[in-house]
């Protein structure tokens, strides 16, 4: 696993806008960076990363059964009582997943560590699918890449996949939050491959859901039978609509039961039951105590690096402010992401289905990734 | 010798988020067709209409009225549409009371009207049985309703401006096919994003 420097596509902004990815710079900051990459061997990426997330991706599921038969885990991890039924029955009824994410320390040397799961409301999927291939391809073109050079990325094939093969509602809708262009690109991304596998799609904003009798309606009022919401459940439990959740026939993505998986909570319950996993980080459930040297402080539910307050092993402590206040906690140990140059570097990890489909890179200045982490590129190169 | 399968996609290809490389729909294929509309019975009337057709057409479109007026949670809701005064009590009832909706201000008048003695030219008469032959493409007598910010214009239940002044007018059935009034509450989700308004995404 290398960094190498590498000119940058000229007018590739150009292109980047005219395919709707509007976010490719925020507040005049890169988010979109190929003035690098990074390079793996195919060693790398098929022992390291493809074959460690198929193999935790099952663990993770392994534990759903365990969680659901437990009352005290559930507790745990703070998902309300009124709502354990309805998360049981959609995983007992077997309703499909489409997507998630791992988030890896890893340097190239070692086993990746997992850092968390990203179950429910994974972004940076148009960049991993779609921008970033784009990318090979054309620097491929332009010979500034050695011919032969590869990308594990199969994520938009496996979406395409996906969309096609899956039980799903027809229309299917897509749904998500206004103010928010960025999850409207994800959404619109995964619109156009559910659109190319033959789905009939339909876009509703997030706020204009509608309930009649305890259905779930579009703006004209029909019933919406399926919906992929980038919202995160844990917030949907909390809100007017909640109740209809329990009794609207619609079919979710992700269902109710990826709850459960994109809690932080699942870290110390992989560590309890696989302790010693070479992939696996030791992690606890945490009450008030301060962070220790060496361990990273998560609140169940968070995203994108909120709230999370770290001390390095020699006593530096970094933290993160956020609005995720009002959960439980966890501490995990801390494997402190690699440092390229002054880049520190985490790799995010695709599961499509039940599949391994490919990773994206990002850095960021400080050991807690953020939203504002820069995405690079990345090629396989022996 | 042997070729390594690939690790990434065969193809990432867009096909809706490219710009102006999808079909362009449009509306050219559906025929125009008249109507009528009138704010009051005898106004019909004095466009040289038969009084008791005026009537029947009024009668049809009060009756539509409640089926299909927008409906709002409550009173102040409606009137920022509609303006003070211009809505009343909705048939149904939410958990915090009654639903509200405008008042209608007139009718539209589908192709029944035998108007006072003056036949319309052949070939409009052969087109519009055709029309009404094929039952979608007509238009269905239904209520009207004039905005707040716009109090000329009349509008359909689903907010489609039909005319802005009585007579006669030309419009594509398709755009006027009365649906029953949704009594959807809105808004349930998305609290906790705008209550959390530092982020610049809700996925992670």
């Amino acid at each position: 696993m290398k960094r190498h420097a590498i000119a940058p596509r000229p007018g590739w902004q150009d292109f980047a806008n005219s395919v709707g990815f509007a976010f490719h710079t925020i507040d005049n900051e890169p988010y979109w960076d190929e003035s690098a990459y990074y390079q793996f061997s195919l060693q790398q990426i098929e022992q390291n990363l493809e074959t460690p997330t198929e193999e935790l991706h099952q663990m993770a599921l392994d534990l759903v059964p365990d969680i659901l038969a437990s009352e005290q885990l559930l507790q745990q991890l703070a998902i309300p009582e009124r709502f354990w039924d309805y998360i049981a029955a959609s995983w007992r009824s077997g309703e499909p997943h489409l997507y998630g994410r791992m988030d890896f320390s890893y340097d190239g040397n070692g086993p990746a560590k997992l850092l968390e799961l990203n179950y429910d409301t994974p972004t940076s999927l148009f960049e991993t699918g779609f921008f970033q291939w784009v990318w090979l391809e054309d620097q491929l073109m332009r010979g500034q890449l050695p011919q032969g050079a590869d990308q594990f990325n199969s994520l938009q094939d496996k979406l395409e996949q996906a969309f096609a093969q899956l039980p799903l509602a027809q229309p299917f809708y897509f749904s998500s939050v206004t103010a928010s262009i960025e999850d409207k690109g994800t959404v619109d991304y995964l619109m156009d491959i559910a659109l190319q596998a033959g789905l009939n799609c339909r876009y509703i904003q997030l706020e204009q859901l509608g309930d009649i009798d305890g259905q779930l309606v579009d703006t004209d009022g029909f019933p919406i039978n399926g919906l992929f919401k980038l919202y995160p459940w844990e917030f949907m439990l909390q809100e007017e609509f909640a109740g209809t959740i329990l009794t609207s026939k619609t079919q979710w993505l992700e269902p109710g039961w990826k709850l459960l998986l994109s809690n932080k909570g699942i870290l110390p319950l992989l560590w309890q039951k696989y302790q010693g996993h070479p992939n696996l980080l030791p992690a606890f459930f945490a009450d008030k105590q301060p962070v220790e040297a060496g361990w990273v402080k998560k609140p169940l539910f968070s995203r994108e690096g909120a709230n999370i307050e770290l001390v390095t092993a020699n006593g530096q402590r970094l933290s993160e402010d956020g609005p995720y206040t009002d959960s439980g906690y966890i501490r995990q140990a801390l494997a402190p992401l690699p440092k390229f140059g002054d880049n520190y570097t985490l790799i995010g990890s695709w599961v499509v289905g039940d599949s391994a489909a490919g990773i994206c890179v990002r850095e960021d200045n400080s050991l807690i990734t953020k939203d504002s982490s820069r995405f690079l590129p990345h090629i396989i190169l022996d | 010798m042997k070729v390594r399968p690939s690790k990434r996609s065969q193809k990432a290809a867009l096909i809706f988020m490219l710009p102006a490389a999808g079909l362009v729909l449009n509306g050219c294929a559906e025929k125009q067709v008249e109507a009528q509309v009138f704010s009051t019975p005898d106004e019909c009337a004095a466009f040289y209409n038969p009084p008791e057709q005026c009537q029947a057409a009024f009668a049809e479109a009060e009756q539509l009225h409640p089926k299909v007026a927008p409906r709002y949670a409550n009173k102040q809701e409606c009137e920022v549409d509609f303006g003070a005064g211009q809505c009343e009590t909705a048939p149904e009832q939410h958990q915090q009371g009654s639903f509200f909706m405008p008042m209608m201000m007139g009718f539209m008048a589908g192709q029944m009207l035998n108007r006072g003695g003056l036949a319309p030219a052949a070939g409009q008469a052969a087109s519009q049985q055709t029309a009404a032959a094929s039952g979608r493409n007509t238009v269905p007598t239904q209520p009207l309703y004039k905005s707040r910010d716009d109090r000329n214009t009349f509008r359909t239940a689903t907010n489609t401006a039909v005319a802005s002044q009585p007579g006669t007018t030309t419009i594509r059935p398709s755009a006027v096919q009365p649906k029953p009034a949704t009594l959807a509450r809105r808004g349930g989700f998305g609290a906790q994003a705008a209550q959390r308004s530092a982020n610049r995404s809700y996925g992670g």
